[in-house]
């Protein structure tokens, strides 16, 4: 079996905050093979951004490592010098950001960026420009030459979003992050993205990891699914296992809270009760215990690690124990 | 039913509020170190406008001619000028003409500019359109020009630099008081105020005033130091007070004249409107930053 | 853009025609005969006849701003009371002194500042960072006459490293003599802008197209230098039209200490022997050239962030 393309292994991040320090990631752990779409599904504050700026190697000055690796095609990038995570930004790994109104520079033309971040090629400006015209095409932008010279302003944000997904792609990456790439579109839109990813993804056979909070994307689009809640991987596994057989009671309650899911009609629409945990406090036991309905004692006191429970499925609960092949 | 606005308990409670809203602000900008310098700077530069006759230790009026251009010495501390007259007792009596000019010129610039401001941003369009362009000609004009252009026809004197320094900022207040109160014009508090039927001077007096003083206190402590050189300046051409009454721009004026002979004069002249002007910028920025955060809180 | 630019203009024009009007009637408003006030103790009979005559105020008043109007637009701006010549050729011959000094005034403190401001954007919360914040600050409070006649003393009369008077001749002996007196005025500019810039380029670091550009992997020095100064520097193009006001009566200052000719100088000088005329045209051009450099800042502010283009 060929090694991952993307190996995170027991990655701990820390921010050095005026409360003390926050604990954001906490022993993440999951991997990405190549050509495969990994979704990551969590609530705000579970550490996604902080998982892509880890990724990236672009946390904020206040943000410390604890411990961990991330191996991408065999180096680690925690390890990696800036100069070469340089290199790989933007050409071996891409992102898609999730507010495509922002994500640009207002004062440049759009032909001007796209042609800006092909910096490593030695090719003329004129090839650079056709390139980004193909690109343009690509994604369903027509009259592609008119627009190259419009600033961003002038576009809708699908638009920009299929713009972004043009930029991203426009190297051939090994890897495209895409952070809740539809979150600020409206429903037709995201249809429309998601499909044309699903598409782009088969012609160019690249690895997505794909992050939202919306299941019915996620179930859609990816073939294997992380759990995330408050910084910690709680499940891990394919999208049928996650779905059909969730085997945390977070997933659990994420699949029964999800509008799609609900069959009946109801007054009040199901959620999960409280709030996330505050990551400054120093944490014992299992981070979801405090909202979990199906808690046992062991919960409040011991951390439960991720087991696997079955090929490629993982879960960190106390539950599963009872029901873990030897 | 007592109307809670009118009702005299809540008029007092609410300048009891007021008074200790002051009190908060002035403690914020001490706590800060620049905010402190800055307090303490225009405390001293206000004492000694206000008492200056009874703390000069020399005449700075009277000639002296036996004494004239000394150097600094235990009876004059920066020496004296062509006159015999003591610097450092002209020095003093300086920043009374200093402060005489620009508490009137920017008190009342802040008073006109924030009324007009206010009828510009609340009230009709084309009153709105015409103000704004009065504003815009006013500032068109280069301070000084136009401030030489006044005085060429009118005569110097210190009326005359009160109303030049006066209507050059003018606008600078007016512009602010129109863009706070058409921000403020639509927003939720005035719009209550409204329905429940309150008078457009109720509005503009009670309700929209307090919110804007604040900014326009700011923009005041840093224009001070502006209109202090303003007078300086137009002293130092001649074109100000007149002599023999001590303002720090004459004192450079006759600096200048002997630049050869001592710097004295020129230093007496100056370094009082550079001290004056560090300590009303940190003043005035130290008050800002206190000021709109409190401001952002109410919104 | 070119609406934009051409909208712009009308409305330069339009403040430029207000602010003439008003310059009328200031005139008009000063109580006691006009024709007296100008010709001063000087005043015969036959004389102030004559200068009645030619000013037209034995005309109406509206029609004594009309022929106002179209001497102005033909660039007749009246008449040197003593020699004759005419206001527009006198003004016009001072003019390229202090546009000179303002020139160099504007490059070495907008270049300094910019610099200083990019570094401490840069560099955030450093040692350098609070170094050039106090600077700045401190620097922002000294009124440009004030250093003149100090850097006068210490740099030209005490310590000779400079000239004291004049313009000089020649390029290098040029650059020489401007060199303190540009000096005095663009101090407080430098503190300012680095002021501007860095608090402008701290909040475009900010935002996330910044973000999007180190995900590409672009340079930091690409980041900062075009992605991020170019909207930081915005706010700078704006002040600098806006300054030209302060930078014009900086000037009257500078040339007055440092001897140097120029409108200020040669406001100074007329108003002192009542030349009413020269000094109503040196002030009308010196307006002229400010609405025409706030025109010009926002036309490039345009050109720079097509955003701005929809304000007027």
């Amino acid at each position: 079996m060929t090694a991952p393309l993307l190996q995170i292994d027991g990655v701990t991040i820390d921010y050095n905050t005026k409360k003390g320090n926050l604990h954001a990631l906490r022993d993440i752990s999951f991997d990405v093979n190549k050509g495969e779409i990994v979704g990551i599904v969590g609530e705000s504050g579970c550490g996604k951004s902080t998982l892509i700026s880890t990724i990236l190697q672009l946390l904020p000055q206040n943000a410390e490592w604890k411990k961990g690796a991330i191996n991408f095609k065999g180096k680690n990038l925690i390890t990696s010098s800036e100069k070469e995570m340089r290199d790989m930004r933007g050409k071996d790994i891409s992102v898609i950001f999730q507010d495509p109104m922002q994500s640009l520079n207002p004062v440049i033309t759009i032909g001007r960026q796209m042609v800006d971040i092909q910096h490593r090629s030695t090719s003329p400006y004129a090839e650079k420009w056709q390139k980004a015209i193909e690109m343009l095409s690509m994604v369903g932008i027509a009259d592609a030459e008119t627009r190259l010279k419009q600033h961003p302003f002038e576009f809708s944000g699908g638009m920009l979003q299929r713009i972004a997904i043009a930029m991203a792609l426009m190297s051939m990456p090994d890897l495209l992050i895409a952070d809740e790439p539809t979150t600020a579109l409206d429903a037709t839109l995201e249809v429309e993205i998601i499909k044309r990813l699903k598409d782009l993804h088969k012609e160019m056979g690249c690895s997505i990891l794909f992050i939202s909070h919306h299941l019915g994307v996620i179930a859609e689009l990816c073939q294997r699914v992380v759990v995330m809640y408050a910084g910690s991987v709680v499940e891990f596994g394919t999208v049928d296992e996650i779905f059909f057989n969730p085997k945390h009671p977070y997933t659990r309650r994420l699949i029964e809270c999800d509008p799609g899911h609900i069959k009946e009609r109801a007054k009040r629409l199901p959620t999960i009760p409280g709030e996330i945990p505050d990551l400054t406090e120093a944490l014992e036991g299992c981070i979801f215990q405090e909202r979990c309905s199906e808690s046992i004692a062991k919960c409040k006191t011991a951390t439960p690690p991720l087991v696997s429970l079955g090929q490629n499925h993982q879960a960190a609960c106390w539950l599963n124990h009872n029901q873990e092949p030897e | 039913m007592s109307d809670p606005i009118t009702d005299k308990e809540t008029k007092v409670k609410m300048s009891d509020h007021h008074q200790s809203e002051l009190l908060k602000i002035v403690g914020g900008v001490a706590k800060n170190p620049l905010g402190l310098i800055g307090l303490i700077i225009v405390g001293v530069f206000v004492f000694c406008a206000l008492f200056a006759v009874w703390i000069v230790p020399h005449d700075p009026v009277g000639m002296n001619i036996k004494d004239r251009l000394q150097g600094p010495s235990t009876t004059y501390f920066l020496g004296t000028d062509q006159l015999g007259r003591d610097t450092f007792s002209r020095l003093i009596m300086g920043s009374q003409v200093a402060l005489k000019v620009a508490l009137p010129a920017v008190f009342g610039a802040m008073f006109i500019g924030l009324t007009l401001g206010m009828i510009a941003g609340y009230g009709p369009r084309w009153l709105d359109n015409f103000l704004s362009l009065v504003f815009d000609t006013i500032r068109s004009f280069p301070t000084v020009m136009f401030a030489l252009a006044v005085v060429a026809l009118v005569g110097p004197s210190l009326q005359t630099i009160i109303f030049v320094v006066m209507a050059t900022s003018i606008p600078i207040y007016g512009r602010v008081a129109r863009t706070q109160t058409l921000a403020l014009r639509n927003s939720e508090f005035i719009l209550a105020e409204r329905s429940m039927g309150a008078s457009l001077f109720r509005i503009l007096g009670i309700h929209m005033m307090p919110n804007i003083i604040g900014v326009l206190s700011v923009l005041a402590a840093m224009d001070i130091p502006t209109v202090i050189a303003l007078e300086a300046g137009l002293s130092f051409l001649g074109l100000g007070v007149k002599p023999p009454t001590p303002s720090w721009g004459s004192l450079l004026k006759d600096g200048y004249a002997l630049i050869r002979q001592t710097p004295w004069l020129i230093v007496a002249g100056g370094l009082p409107i550079i001290i004056a002007t560090l300590g009303f910028t940190f003043l005035g920025e130290t008050l800002r930053d206190v000021v709109d955060p409190r401001l952002r809180k109410t919104r | 853009m070119i609406t934009y630019t051409i909208r712009r203009l009308a409305l330069a024009a339009l403040i430029l025609f207000v602010a003439v009007t008003a310059m009328f009637l200031m005139i008009r408003a000063v109580p006691g005969d006009p024709v007296k006030i100008m010709l001063g103790p000087r005043a015969t009979p036959e004389l102030q006849a004559s200068l009645t005559a030619a000013l037209g105020l034995d005309q109406p008043i509206w029609k004594q701003l009309m022929i106002f109007y179209s001497k102005m637009m033909q660039g007749d701006l009246g008449v040197d009371v003593f020699s004759g010549r005419s206001v527009t050729h006198i003004v016009m011959q001072q003019l390229p002194y202090t546009l000179e000094l303002i020139f160099a005034s504007i490059i070495w403190s907008a270049l300094l500042g910019v610099i200083f401001g990019a570094y401490a954007a840069a560099n955030p919360n450093t040692l350098w960072d609070r170094m050039i914040a106090f600077i700045s600050v401190s620097f922002i409070a000294a009124p440009a006459f004030v250093i003149a006649l100090l850097s006068l003393l210490v740099f030209a009369v005490q310590l000779r490293w400079f000239p004291a008077i004049g313009v000089g001749e020649g390029f290098w002996s040029r650059v020489h003599h401007v060199a303190l007196p540009a000096f005095a005025i663009g101090l407080s500019w430098v503190g300012y802008i680095a002021r501007l810039v860095r608090a402008s380029m701290l909040e475009v670091l900010g935002e996330h197209h910044i973000r999007t550009a180190r995900a590409f992997g672009l340079s930091e020095r690409r980041i900062i230098m075009v992605y991020a100064l170019r909207i930081a520097i915005l706010p700078v193009i704006t002040v600098i039209g806006v300054g030209m006001g302060f930078l014009l009566s900086a000037a009257v200052f500078a040339e007055i200490v440092f001897a140097r000719p120029g409108l200020g100088k040669l406001v100074i000088d007329s108003i002192t022997t009542r030349n009413y005329p020269v000094v109503m045209g040196a002030v009308l051009v010196s307006t002229g050239l400010f609405v025409l450099s706030t025109a010009i800042s926002d036309i490039v502010n345009a050109w720079l962030d097509p955003r701005s283009r929809q304000s007027l």
